[in-house]
């Protein structure tokens, strides 16, 4: 602040002594407002935010000590003058008392003003300055994001450096770490936040439709392309378009995402001319890129191109303390979504929840504790609540599974006649899964590769004969289970598939397994 | 606020104002005036003299209607103002004047402060008027 031009604020009921202080202050080239009461100087610094004020005790209405406390309970951090006729000691002491930075007795010489004024202004641009790099530094928030730990903050730092900028932006990280929060970090901090974000996952798309989900299709360009759709890349228009999952992109239309990124031009399916947008590239993937390259599953070419600037995402196992704290926030968030009463962690617990490693991530640990808050009563989240495997981990040691809402099943029976004991078997011991005892994915591990080959479902056909027909609260444990066998137990996706809320299925689950007890 | 003021110290203000006129004290001091008449682009020197003008006008009728009313509240009030209005633009003897109206020590009958306010505004006004006219450093 000190040499810019700042915002000051005479408090002066005598007109003279007013013009003499804004003509001594002309040279400096603030802008100057003044307010003759302590009534006015409170409205008027609440409304203006000056950053020094020149503030005179003796007011019409109250004294500027007075006014000083009524800006402090406001939370005002302006520099403030104390300007007196009295230059008393206990004046200036009850000044700096009251906040104020410095203390000047009337009449005063122009450079006493000056000087006393730009000290002012350093100082208080010094404390702000402070303040914000410290704030920056031990932040919890940011975005979508919470996590205090020093591998966040660096993550918080590029995604703030880069934001402005219009280079691509190349996330990687483990599934679950956040990298699709991570994108929307860098589109909302950046100029074009006003425009879409658009987000496609590569590698849940089939491959025969990518090309028409990234550029579009005209109409007729294919059976089933009844009308004209823009594909992403037209709807990222003016904004961000996140590309999750790159490395399952093919070959074929790495070449023609190439040529996007390139030019910003690209050409509908079916379309005869090329349309032109201006989209920034943000790209995620859980492999390492540059291994993939040198395997020949993605092109040199087109990772320079969109490995401009990296964002790795520590696993969580990485981020210390920010367990507890994510924790914290998931229990809250799920308590007040689910009318439950849970305000914390009891010690044990949390121990527990520090020292399991997470192999799934954040995603994880949103699971493990949407589980508790569904399945459990009470204020506190107790040790006994917890999945066993963060039980059992204490000594540190890896494990490598997913919590789950029920054990990792067989491959799903035909829902028509599964076998009697399938259910209960998967319900018996425990709402919690055994960990699965493999090697923990290294931090860029390949997914398995998608399974193009696999057959469409078969659409599902009622039984041929009455007596085959099953109660349908039955017909809808086999099902949402069979959903969650198909997507490795995890309860928001088959929610997702389902169409229903996640706490549905944990409270079905819940009493599914108490059935089971009873029975 | 109406209240009885007495005044039996009558003399103070005559003798203060008397001994200024015989160790020929100007009725603005040359540091503080000077100083504004000198370091200041003249239309913000004159700026203030205005406003003084002003302020001298509206506090000096202030006073007197307080003076005639009996508001000691407002009588103090006004010497208060014009003190400071006073000693912002170095018109010491004005200041003077007016801080002994605002000292409820000295007892001054406050008719007596508001003649004074008048003459020494009037000699202060001159002599700022004067300094404008011939700022120090001019010749």
């Amino acid at each position: 602040m000190p040499g810019a031009a700042a915002r000051v604020l005479i408090v002066e009921d005598t007109p003279t002594q007013a013009e003499v202080a804004r003509a001594l202050l002309r040279d400096l080239g603030h802008e100057i407002r003044v307010a003759e009461t302590g009534t006015a100087a409170v409205e008027q610094t609440l409304a203006w935010r000056p950053d020094a004020i020149l503030m005179d005790i003796e007011l019409p209405d109250f004294s500027g000590f007075e006014a000083m406390r009524r800006l402090r309970a406001a939370g005002i951090e302006t520099a403030i003058i104390v300007v007196t006729a009295h230059g008393s000691v206990n004046h200036a002491v009850e000044a700096m008392r009251e906040g104020a930075v410095d203390f000047i007795v009337k009449p005063y010489a122009k450079t006493r003003l000056t000087v006393t004024l730009q000290n002012a202004l350093e100082k208080r641009a010094l404390a702000t300055e402070l303040r914000e790099v410290k704030a920056q530094l031990s932040r919890d928030r940011f975005f979508g994001f919470i996590g205090a730990s020093p591998a966040m903050q660096a993550v918080y730092r590029t995604i703030e450096s880069v934001a402005a900028s219009r280079a691509n932006v190349f996330i990687t990280g483990e599934s679950g770490t956040g990298k699709e929060l991570a994108a929307e970090a860098v589109h909302r901090a950046s100029p074009r936040r006003a425009g879409p974000f658009i987000a496609l996952n590569c590698g849940a798309i089939p491959r025969d439709l990518l090309e028409s989900e990234i550029f579009g299709h005209v109409k007729g360009a294919f059976s089933g392309a009844t009308e004209n759709r823009p594909g992403a890349a037209r709807m990222a228009d003016g904004g961000t378009l996140f590309l999750d999952e790159i490395g399952e992109l093919p070959l074929d239309m790495q070449v023609k995402l190439l040529r996007f990124v390139q030019t910003g031009s690209f050409q509908p399916v079916g379309a005869s001319r090329p349309e032109k947008v201006d989209v920034r590239f943000v790209s995620a993937t859980n492999r390492d890129p540059w291994a993939e390259v040198e395997a020949g599953r993605f092109r040199e070419d087109l990772y320079y191109r969109l490995y401009v600037v990296p964002v790795e995402m520590p696993p969580l196992r990485a981020r210390g303390a920010d367990v507890a704290l994510v924790a914290r926030h998931f229990l809250a968030a799920f308590a007040k979504e689910e009318g439950k009463r849970f305000r914390a962690f009891t010690r044990e617990a949390e121990a527990a929840l520090m020292a399991y490693p997470w192999p799934g991530n954040v995603r994880q640990l949103q699971n493990v504790i949407r589980n508790i808050v569904v399945l459990h009563e009470g204020e506190r989240v107790e040790a006994a609540m917890l999945p066993p495997m963060l039980l059992r981990t204490g000594s540190g040691r890896a494990p490598v599974s997913m919590p789950m809402a029920a054990p990792p099943a067989p491959p799903p029976p035909p829902v028509a006649a599964p076998p009697a004991a399938w259910v209960s078997a998967r319900l018996e011991p425990t709402a919690w899964p055994e960990p699965v005892e493999e090697v923990p994915p290294p931090a860029m591990a390949r997914r398995p590769e998608p399974e193009p080959e696999a057959p469409p479902p078969a659409p599902w056909a009622p039984p041929a004969r009455i007596e085959d027909f099953l109660p349908l609260a039955e017909v809808e444990k086999r099902y949402i289970l069979a959903a969650l066998d198909q997507v490795a137990q995890d309860v928001p996706r088959a929610a997702s598939v389902l169409r229903i809320n996640p706490s549905t299925i944990y409270r079905k689950l819940q009493a599914w397994r108490a059935e089971e007890g009873t029975g | 606020m109406q209240a009885t003021i007495a005044f039996p110290a009558m003399q103070v203000v005559d003798r203060l104002v008397a001994e200024c006129h015989r160790f020929e004290v100007s009725a603005i001091d040359p540091d503080i005036a000077g100083q504004l008449a000198s370091e200041l682009p003249l239309e913000d020197f004159v700026r203030i003299v205005r406003t003084f003008e002003d302020d001298l006008g509206r506090l000096a009728r202030q006073l007197e209607a307080a003076v005639a009313s009996g508001d000691q509240d407002g009588y103090r009030r006004a010497a208060h103002s014009l003190a400071g209005a006073a000693a912002a633009v170095g018109a010491r003897r004005l200041e003077h004047v007016a801080r002994l109206g605002m000292d409820h020590r000295a007892q001054v009958d406050p008719r007596t402060i508001a003649l004074h306010v008048q003459h020494e505004a009037r000699a202060a006004l001159a002599e700022l008027a004067a300094l404008a006219d011939n700022p120090p450093g001019a010749f």
